[in-house]
């Protein structure tokens, strides 16, 4: 396994995540498809602290403090969803219309 | 230590209004937290004021205070008092059509929180200081976007609003770990030295790139701006008055450290990049402003033009970019909170649409001539200090030879005073259907409105506030 093969496998997953949220239609399975990418990201960091950086100990750092946001993030994104749920019952994208123009 | 002091005041202030209001027990309707945060902020911004700007000083955490950084946290001082001043009727029983907000002391705390966000994003000279200073600017916008809980609309923003920024955090992740890996440090100094050495380093492109397009959402630049006339339209007034401005200043900020530090060596390459960019958004915006009759959307795409001509000056040499984006900063936000403080006054009783303008120079002519101001301000008329912005912004791109982007940019401008001259037009000639209801203008709206105005004024007439700005930055 060298880096190449880690940073494909990190594109990779930036990229079904990508389209994981453009064709969901359930809210929690886009914020699931954001944790994809997220997770590809950390992957990266972590493959460049081992193969090629001069300073490993920050790009091992980095996930860490990235896992702590993204579930302050997350916090805050389920939080919205129930309230949206709260309003529409449904936690479908496609009812996100009525605001338009 | 006296330059942190700022921000250090800052975070202390917002743990005294949470603190009061975790004391009092929630839902008080006492005004303190409101009476605290706006004399705080005035507070902040006098020292910050008062603070050497010739300094330069590196603290832990790659936390580094300059001229350049105590400009911008000026704005976002600014921004964030306009805010607090803005949002007070809408937690007062009739001061808003809407409805009532709850939660003041929470609001408040979030608003601030928020501001200490931007603070950490201008000083950071290291990406993961960067990155929570990212975080903690957006995050608390999400959960204001949806401060109507009740409120269908309000949620619905919150909820694009959340997607779309999540999202952006993702790439913004993949682009600060490619400039990672090319550097092998998080540290400014350290990608500026590969940058150096080599600007044709393929991962520094890469990461460069998933940069700009996780910023372009922040910025509203053009692929990526769908979201703001929704989010501008759903979200409680100050809120929209506060993405409006500080986000973009925010966003804007993070560029100019970024591509002026550790990437300066690369700006070749991302010129043509930011000029095709700032052109088509700011048509983008113009454009979708034109047909527009609730102002709230109207200003998001206002806001998206002007964001236009704000990338255009990223064109230009570090030292003018810098100094034109940063004076441009207070005359936009000077602009807009005057306009939305309009909005808030015409929303306590009424719609918040165009037509909802009529009559409004004879029923209440004070409040027509600011708004005049304002739109010719924003649209860049001469006396006025949007024209000095917005001649500093060009002349940052003319700077560079780009002649041919400066006069499309003058184009644009007069579609933008076509649509801004709709709203004179609605005030002045547009006779109403039916006897309007006079409007309500508390004490604090009015002086706010005359000190956004003297704003507009004075920048545009009286040279020195702009030397100054253009001597600290530049």
């Amino acid at each position: 396994m060298s880096l190449s093969h880690y940073i494909a496998l990190s594109l990779i997953l930036c990229g079904i995540g990508l389209f994981g949220m453009l064709t969901r239609r359930n809210l929690l399975g886009i914020m699931l498809s954001v944790e994809v990418i997220l997770n590809g990201a950390n992957i990266n960091f972590a493959a460049f602290a081992h193969f090629k950086a001069a300073d490993p100990v920050a790009g091992a750092i980095f996930p860490i403090f990235v896992m702590a946001v993204s579930a302050c993030e997350i916090a805050v994104a389920l939080a919205i969803i129930l309230s949206m749920y709260r309003h529409r019952k449904r936690l479908d994208v496609y009812r996100l219309e009525k605001l338009n123009g | 230590m006296t330059l942190l002091l700022p921000d250090i005041l800052l975070v202390v202030l917002a743990a005294l209004v949470m603190g009061y209001d975790l004391y009092k027990g929630n839902n008080s309707d006492s005004s303190l937290p409101f009476h605290l945060s706006w004399v705080g902020l005035c507070g902040i911004f006098v020292l910050l004021f008062c603070l050497p700007y010739d300094q330069t000083v590196l603290y832990l955490g790659g936390y580094q205070v300059s001229g350049t950084t105590i400009l911008f946290k000026q704005v976002f001082i600014l921004s964030t008092l306009f805010a607090v001043l803005l949002s007070r009727p809408y937690f007062t029983p009739g001061g808003s059509q809407r409805g009532v907000l709850k939660y003041q002391g929470e609001f408040l705390f979030i608003l601030l929180l928020c501001t200490f966000g931007m603070f950490t994003v201008v000083s950071a000279r290291d990406l993961l200081t960067l990155f929570i200073g990212m975080e903690l600017s957006t995050i608390p916008l999400y959960i204001l976007s949806g401060f109507y809980k009740n409120d269908d609309l309000s949620v619905e923003a919150s909820t694009k609003y959340i997607i779309m920024g999540s999202a952006s955090t993702g790439l913004l992740l993949f682009g600060y770990s490619f400039l990672y890996g090319a550097a092998g440090s998080l540290t400014f100094e350290a990608v500026a030295q590969v940058c150096m050495a080599n600007p044709q380093e393929p991962l520094l492109k890469l990461g460069m790139l998933f940069i700009l397009a996780a910023i372009g959402f922040k910025l509203t630049l053009f692929p990526f701006h769908m979201w703001a006339p929704d989010v501008y339209d759903g979200s409680p007034n100050p809120v929209t008055a506060f993405i409006s401005v500080s986000s973009k200043a925010v966003a804007i900020a993070f560029l100019l450290s970024l591509i002026y530090g550790p990437l300066a060596a690369m700006h070749n390459f991302l010129e043509p990049i930011f000029l095709v960019l700032a052109a088509i958004t700011m048509t983008v915006g113009n454009l979708g402003a034109l047909k527009q009759t609730r102002l709230r959307r109207f200003m998001a795409y206002s806001s998206i033009a002007q964001a236009g001509y704000i990338a255009m000056a990223l064109l230009g040499d570090a030292g003018t970019a810098r100094s034109a984006i940063i004076f441009y900063l207070f005359v936009y936000a000077a602009g807009n909170y005057s306009i939305f403080f309009i909005l808030s006054i015409i929303g306590r009783n009424g719609r918040e649409n165009r037509s909802e303008l009529q009559g409004l120079g004879k029923s209440n002519p004070m409040l027509a001539a600011i708004l005049m101001l304002s739109a010719f301000s924003l649209a860049g008329i001469p006396p006025l200090a949007g024209f000095m912005g917005k001649f500093f912004l060009f002349a940052a791109a003319a700077e560079k030879g780009y002649y041919f982007m400066v006069f499309f940019a003058a184009l644009n401008s007069t579609i933008s005073l076509y649509y801004y001259l709709l709203l004179v037009k609605e005030a002045y000639i547009v006779q109403p259907a039916n006897e309007p209801a006079p409007l309500v203008i508390d004490g604090m709206q009015r002086v706010s409105l005359l000190v956004l105005t003297a704003i507009m004024l004075v920048a545009g007439i009286w040279p020195s506030f702009s030397n100054g700005v253009l001597a600290v930055a530049g």
